[in-house]
């Protein structure tokens, strides 16, 4: 593999390069991913399969830096070396390499009222949701950065980019209500192509609405979001998305968790004609919830089970869901005739009602298993993965290991991912 | 306080199932005494907590923090400063409720009372128990451990707080001083955790136990000290213990 040498010299000196960061945190990340998929040479040519090794480093460093008593700057910068950011061996990078930088978050925050009072000006991520391999509170996320691969089955990638613009959160005995407002961010493609390593545009004006309060043993949390393109934007209308969520714990070994969130007009594309010549439609659906409930439950060994259910009302099922898995079954047969249409609402997200179990303990003091599975409800097809960790002072390896299963007539089965594996190294500098 | 009244103070507790009344200190009075010798209102610190198997080190982490109030009014805020591994990770006590914050999250995870047991955090529990605020005392006595006079208090979990980890106490408190030496938290059948008090120190007006040496029940061989390297005061409002405001704390050392 001749891209290996040059890859690894440039990781190596991202690596050298955090180490005189005195007072700042930083985190150096290596992936080995070992992959086989299915891919055509073509665009009419069949699917065969390929398996290939896709090498990545990840550098991250954050500081805060209080200024004065409630006053204080914090930030993440992270970049990203990818030897095959399509993870398919057709398509390699112009340059052997693909980098690939981001300020994840970078914010000045003010405590106007200690403890009481909190503004926050600049990038910032929100996160609200609790759940793990499906987060619908999460209105406003970017997705995980850099196309490196989960193998964790959680639903949040290890680094994500905030979005700019400021925060008001207010706590009043239990209860708090927080305001985020973040604007359209434009520019053109030539100052894009500087800008890019910087920040992504952000294509609407957003504004988030978040009240958390306390109700006995329980957290409630509510939202609202309201966005729009405003004019001359791809999207000009004002969307309103509306979520609620609650956890607590149930007894001394149980926590659990459920959640919903609804916008309330959202574009799919349908199967006009699953046989040749295939034909797509879009459709416009009101209100379609995303749902999620779920519980982790440990027990005096240490072994932790988690269990959730997600129900996604954009997805298919019935007759619509039979149309989709035989679209996609001529599309394998007859490539290039037709859009992919089973990720278009994200991996493994096209049915309506999914499942997950993950199985988590100590083996030793340093070493922690993992066996996780998604599993679609409708087809009985999914992904099932196994993560070892082995943890360190200053670094972790993590192996991890993913198969998709499930026969050719269900979504699994027509993921062109069969398996792929992950020997990660972190380092904590 | 001679032997006499104490033996007194038994024989009352003995024939009336209590002594209030009879004394002009009971023993539940005296158990507050001896909570209010090391109370320190708002107190912020910097703290390293070993643990060992034997001899061998498993683990050492140095959290930075801060508690408020005692017993079952106690909520603290904790960081984790070293090692790297964990460093960033926040934590937040409030009662039985504890929510874990990792870096690069943004959403406080809620874990559940067995998960907390489970895990070092809940030597920090043993670490704040308010005696007085949980507990009653079921008996008193005169006793002597390694050389020490001590009272050895029995005491059992008071009915509000009947969701705490440790049913039962059994505490040896230096008699001269009022300082505890020696804690057995159990279910009341099974011992969960044995305490050793060490290395009392004068701290913002108090004696602060500035080690304790914290045993497992089953396995006394497994053994976390816990060992404060700074000590300081920080009144900070109570909305800081708020599941909201975890990403927002600024971790800093005592002034």
């Amino acid at each position: 593999m001749k891209k290996l040498p040059a890859f690894l010299g440039i990781s190596m000196g991202l690596l050298a390069s955090t180490v005189p960061l005195h007072a700042w945190d930083a985190t150096a990340l290596l992936d080995v991913l070992p992959t086989a998929a299915l891919v055509q040479t073509g665009s009419f040519s069949p699917w065969m399969q390929s398996e290939t090794t896709e090498v990545t480093a990840q550098v991250a460093a954050s500081h805060t830096q209080p200024i004065v008593e409630g006053l204080s700057l914090s930030g993440t910068l992270w970049g990203m070396a990818d030897s095959l950011p399509s993870q398919s061996p057709l398509s390699t990078p112009p340059t052997k390499i693909d980098l690939q930088s981001r300020i994840l978050e970078l914010k000045l925050a003010w405590e106007a009222i200690p403890g009481t009072l909190i503004w926050d000006a600049g990038k910032k991520i929100i996160h609200p949701s609790s759940g793990f391999f499906r987060t619908p509170l999460n209105v406003i996320s970017h997705g995980a950065l850099g196309n490196t691969a989960n193998l964790t089955g959680s639903a949040v990638g290890t680094w994500e980019e905030g979005w700019v613009g400021t925060d008001v959160t207010l706590l009043v005995g239990s209860f708090t209500v927080a305001n985020f407002f973040s604007p359209r961010l434009q520019w053109s493609s030539d100052a894009d192509r500087a800008l890019q390593y910087l920040s992504t545009q952000q294509n609407d004006y957003q504004n988030l609405t978040r009240v958390d309060l306390r109700l006995g043993d329980a957290d409630v949390r509510l939202l609202g979001l309201l966005s729009t393109g405003g004019p001359g934007s791809v999207d000009p209308d004002l969307h309103f998305t509306a979520g609620a969520g609650v956890d607590t714990n149930i007894g001394d070994a149980v926590t659990v968790r459920a959640e919903v969130s609804a916008r309330d007009s959202q574009n799919r594309s349908v199967v006009a004609s699953d046989q040749p010549p295939l034909a797509v439609t879009t459709q416009t659906v009101s209100w379609a919830p995303r749902a999620l409930a779920g519980f982790t439950w440990t027990s005096k060994d240490q072994l932790s089970i988690m269990a959730e259910y997600y129900y996604n009302g954009l997805g298919f099922i019935g007759d619509d869901y039979a149309r989709l898995i035989s679209y996609s079954q001529t599309l394998r047969s007859s490539p290039g005739q037709g859009p992919d249409l089973l990720d278009q609402f994200g991996d493994f997200s096209a049915a309506r009602h999914y499942g997950f179990v993950r199985v988590s303990g100590k083996i030793d003091d340093k070493l922690t298993a993992a066996g996780w599975t998604t599993v679609n409800l409708q087809d009985v097809s999914g992904l099932t993965g196994i993560v070892l960790t082995l943890t360190y002072d200053k670094w972790t390896v993590n192996a991890s290991f993913m198969d998709a299963w499930g026969n050719t007539d269900t979504e699994a089965g027509l993921s062109p991912l069969l398996w792929r594996v992950d020997l990660e190294v972190s380092l904590f500098l | 306080m001679n032997r006499m009244r104490f033996v007194v103070v038994y024989a009352g507790l003995a024939l009336f199932g209590t002594a209030t009344g009879l004394f002009a200190e009971s023993p539940q009075e005296l158990l507050a005494r001896v909570d209010a010798k090391r109370y320190v209102p708002d107190l912020s610190f910097v703290m390293q907590m070993t643990s060992f198997d034997g001899d061998t080190q498993t683990d050492s982490n140095t959290l930075w923090g801060f508690i408020k109030g005692v017993g079952a009014r106690n909520r603290s805020l904790i960081a984790f400063a070293d090692p790297a591994s964990v460093k960033g990770r926040k934590m937040l006590m409030d009662g039985n409720v504890v929510y874990l914050l990792f870096p690069k999250t943004t959403n406080p995870i809620r874990l559940s009372p067995l998960q907390v047991l489970l895990g070092q955090a809940s030597n920090g529990d043993v670490v704040r128990t308010g005696f007085s605020e949980d507990y009653d005392v079921s008996s008193l006595s005169e006793t002597d451990r390694e050389g020490v006079a001590c009272y050895q208090f029995a005491l059992t979990v008071k009915d509000s707080r009947k969701d705490a980890s440790y049913k039962k106490v059994l505490l040896w408190v230096e008699k001269e001083s009022l300082h505890p030496i020696y804690a057995e938290f159990s279910t009341g059948d099974k011992l969960l955790k044995q305490a050793f008090y060490k290395d009392y120190r004068p701290a913002l007006g108090k004696d602060l136990p500035f080690q304790v040496d914290i045993r497992d029940g089953e396995n006394p061989q497994s053994h976390t000290i816990m060992a404060y390297l700074k000590v300081g005061q920080k009144p900070v409002p109570d909305t800081v213990f708020r599941r909201d405001y975890l990403p927002s704390w600024v971790p800093e050392q005592p002034r």
